[in-house]
């Protein structure tokens, strides 16, 4: 079986490399001016005052992906949840208090502030410049995780309560869905952005809704990636077989 | 009217989030009503949307109606097809919660919400593939249904087994997804649309030579990512290992409905996007889609016949049924199409309501074993009665609307492929029967064990503890099935009204029609009879049906082993650009 499936791989594989560098060499030229996607996104994220063209992609003009994207995440957080569940044949053991060495303490409870404000800034001025709440809420969650490195898991679970995050995770999938709904109340398409004003080019409130949609997502973000990573880490930290199973 | 299109994708979302939110404090009681409550209404919208596709019906979501011929936005499509596809996998939602209702093995603690919210999400991304316009968002949502079919998939943790095929499941379907998002990407570079018709527009319009390597590789990549979720031969590994350990209410899902979305996404995106001057050849699709659509038509009844794991058995009747759809979307007819649509509605039907009567057993006696079961099963006379009435319907025995749906593709395809339509369908209705005999009449004596086989006795019941007695629910719902299955045979009209709305977002929009004909009805009725005959004989004399020799090899390949699955998957890529190349080198 071995063999054949190191034949059954080399054929494969060089089946699917001969057909992707074939395909390769057929490739518009690499730094071409025709942009033909790229153009209209940039016309229509002016049109909505959105100085940033992604922001403008993801919450206004292709909005709807971004609410298959969240729901991946919400659901792959859920599905989580549901298989690192504590098993039958598993206990919780609470961990014991760890040292840390000083300079790692000092850096970490230096730079939690920092990464947290950094974090709710990126989220905050998605629709400004680069970044948003994908990309800010990934940090804002990592910044809470300093605590686990600088004092132990217990003080990381203090500040860490799960069944908040959670909620929170969920009540940002609902408030997406619930500004997506609102404009179908008011007659027009799903998740347009025509109910707010567009505001000034370039301030925080301009966009419409696209600064709301994002702060949603950057609130999901941030969630989820606890939430997630409560889980991973209560399996290595705090969840033991039982003995003698 | 057409505002309302994303709201079969919206609203299970927002229940799904709202039990989440609030799932830890409520009791399972109220979780469940409103499981029932929100996949029902949802299915209740599709439903009246259904009702109005005609003509389709296009939403531009977000309000980016196209400015001269472009657009930065999604396009959703409510047409017969997409919007049957989504009432389809609400109803069976629906059902699948019903039976699931009460006593369905507790929740998580705490999380009390969460089975019913993972049921919701499922059911919101099978809706918005089946609408999507836009092929990244069919990726997206291809992507959201992958995500919580492996949670679902490995629900019973405590189970190692159930681990094993979920991780299987996961492994297999995200290389199909990334080859998927390959093909895209590739599509993307040439056109710079992402409106599968404005793709197609495209390609029509920078080929005008006909199909170049990227064409090609980016057809190849596409179908690859569809044809994995369509569990074809070979990339089907996967879907025996998930489906014999998902829980019931799953598999109902997955053969119902989430498989056959991968061969409904191949004739949604072979039509929209390839069959152009531009695409790929009609004759390279028909000889790629009929060679391994027979393949796995032929590979999945074999190894159905050979299991003894109810639930394995069931997973591969769904490939070898898959495989008869691909063959009669392959040849690419107004007729054919209209026929695999009916045949898809009875499949999902009868495969549900099969599934449901294993799960009966699997939580009465903790094992799905054929043989250790044997006789056991008299006691349970609806589950048994429904058992082989799904085994009739299964092998297309008149009036079933899979026997009408597999009579209109047979006359459509023609020749001598109807032979693997009578064969395939007989074998795995003959399997079914067999152990309709063995486990609810006590038939026949006790087959020997063979050595190194997945027995299925041994199972933990999907329910806390084993049951006394089947709950009526878990009754009435395969019940309800059958007879929707059988409805989509006998409701006059219904079948000219499917392969009708079917054509008409086909790319010829020509008129169709599926009614029964003499000729259909023989057919149907030899499969049946065939079927019976092989159960027959299986059942009276067990040693002349035990697998033979060359059967071992072909068996063997399902190993288990997901790098063997990997392997499998790049040689069917392969294999995929090799039976499309003679249309890309002859133009």
């Amino acid at each position: 079986m071995n063999r054949l499936r190191l034949w059954l791989l080399a054929v494969g594989g060089a089946g699917l490399a001969v057909l992707l560098v074939a395909a390769c060499l057929d490739l518009p030229d690499f730094g071409g001016d025709r942009h033909p996607y790229g153009d209209r996104a940039v016309h229509a994220s002016l049109l909505r005052h959105t100085a940033n063209t992604v922001a403008s992609v993801n919450f206004d003009q292709r909005a709807y992906d971004t609410l298959g994207e969240m729901s991946i995440l919400f659901a792959a957080v859920l599905g989580c949840v549901v298989l690192l569940r504590q098993a039958r044949d598993e206990h919780r053991a609470p961990p014991e208090p760890a040292e840390v060495a000083r300079p790692v303490r000092r850096y970490a409870l230096l730079v939690l502030p920092v990464a947290l404000v950094t974090g709710l800034y990126v989220i905050a001025h998605g629709q400004l410049s680069p970044g948003g709440g994908f990309q800010g809420g990934v940090v804002a969650a990592t910044a809470l995780h300093l605590l686990y490195l600088g004092a132990d898991y217990g003080a990381l679970e203090r500040v860490r309560p799960l069944g908040l995050y959670e909620t929170t995770d969920a009540l940002a999938v609902s408030a997406y869905l619930v500004l997506g709904l609102a404009p179908v109340l008011a007659g027009t398409a799903f998740l347009a952005n025509t109910l707010l004003p567009y505001g000034t080019f370039d301030t925080l409130s301009s966009g419409g809704t696209v600064p709301l949609l994002n702060a949603a997502i950057g609130m999901e973000v941030a969630s989820a990636a606890v939430v997630l990573l409560a889980h991973f880490l209560d399996q290595a930290v705090e969840i033991e077989e039982e003995h003698g199973s | 009217m057409r505002h309302l299109l994303p709201l079969p994708v919206a609203l299970p979302l927002l229940g799904a989030a709202l039990l989440v939110a609030t799932g830890r404090r409520l009791p399972r009681i109220a979780v469940e009503i409103a499981g029932f409550v929100v996949s029902g209404g949802t299915a209740a919208l599709t439903l009246v949307l259904l009702l109005d596709s005609a003509p389709t019906m296009t939403e531009w979501v977000g309000a980016w109606p196209p400015a001269g011929r472009e657009s930065v936005g999604i396009l959703v499509v409510g047409d017969g097809p997409a919007l049957g596809m989504a009432t389809l996998a609400s109803l069976l939602t629906l059902a699948a919660l019903a039976y699931s209702w009460r006593y369905f093995d507790a929740p998580p603690h705490g999380h009390t919400g969460a089975f019913t919210a993972l049921m919701l999400v499922f059911q919101g991304a099978m809706c918005g593939f089946a609408l999507a316009g836009d092929l990244f968002n069919a990726f997206v949502f291809f992507e959201l249904m992958s995500v919580v079919a492996y949670a679902l998939t490995g629900y019973r943790i405590d189970e190692a087994k159930a681990v094993q095929g979920a991780l299987t499941f996961g492994i297999v379907n995200s290389l199909g997804a990334y080859a998927l998002l390959l093909g895209i990407a590739l599509l993307y570079a040439r056109t710079g649309e992402l409106a599968m018709a404005r793709i197609g527009h495209g390609l029509d319009a920078t080929g005008p030579g006909g199909p170049d390597a990227l064409v090609l590789a980016s057809f190849v990549l596409v179908l690859t990512g569809l044809l994995v979720k369509a569990a074809a031969v070979p990339f089907h590994f996967w879907l025996p290992d998930a489906h014999a350990v998902a829980p019931t209410p799953v598999c109902m899902l997955l053969s119902g409905v989430m498989v056959e979305l991968g061969a409904y996404g191949v004739w949604r995106v072979y039509g929209t996007v390839f069959a152009g001057p531009g695409g790929i050849p009609a004759a390279d699709l028909t000889r790629a889609l009929v060679a391994l659509g027979a393949l796995t038509a032929v590979t999945g009844a074999v190894m159905c016949w050979y299991q003894r794991h109810i639930k394995r058995l069931l997973a591969y009747s769904t490939v070898a049924h898959t495989g008869l759809f691909l063959v009669g979307l392959g040849v690419l007819t107004p007729e054919a199409d209209g026929g695999v649509a009916l045949y898809l509605l009875g499949h999902a039907g009868v495969k549900a309501a099969l599934f449901a009567c294993a799960g009966a057993l699997l939580d009465r006696f903790g094992s799905v074993d054929e043989h250790s079961l044997h006789g056991r099963g008299r006691p349970l006379r609806a589950t048994g009665v429904m058992c082989a009435v799904g085994a009739l319907g299964l092998a297309g025995l008149p009036p079933f609307g899979t026997a009408l749906g597999k009579a209109v593709t047979e006359e459509a395809v023609g020749g001598p492929l109807t032979v693997v339509y009578v064969a395939a369908s007989a074998i795995t209705a003959g399997a079914v029967l067999r152990v309709t005999a063995r486990v609810f009449l006590g038939l026949g004596p006790r087959p020997r064990d063979a050595e190194y086989e997945t027995s299925g006795s041994d199972e933990e019941p999907e329910t806390t503890g084993l049951l006394s007695r089947i709950p009526d629910t878990m009754t009435t719902v395969p019940a309800v099935l059958l007879a929707a299955a059988l409805a989509v045979g006998v409701v006059p009209g219904f079948g000219t009204l499917v392969a009708r709305s079917v054509a008409r977002a086909g790319p010829g929009g020509a008129h169709a029609a599926a009614h029964w004909t003499a000729h259909g009805v023989l057919l149907g009725v030899a499969s049946a009879v065939l079927a019976v005959a092989l159960a027959g004989l299986a059942v009276i004399r067990p040693d002349w049906t035990s697998a033979p020799g060359w059967a071992a090899p072909l068996r063997r390949l399902q190993s288990g082993h997901v790098g063997d699955y990997v392997a499998w998957l790049l040689v069917g890529t392969t294999v995929l650009g090799a039976l499309a190349l003679p249309g890309v080198l002859g133009s």
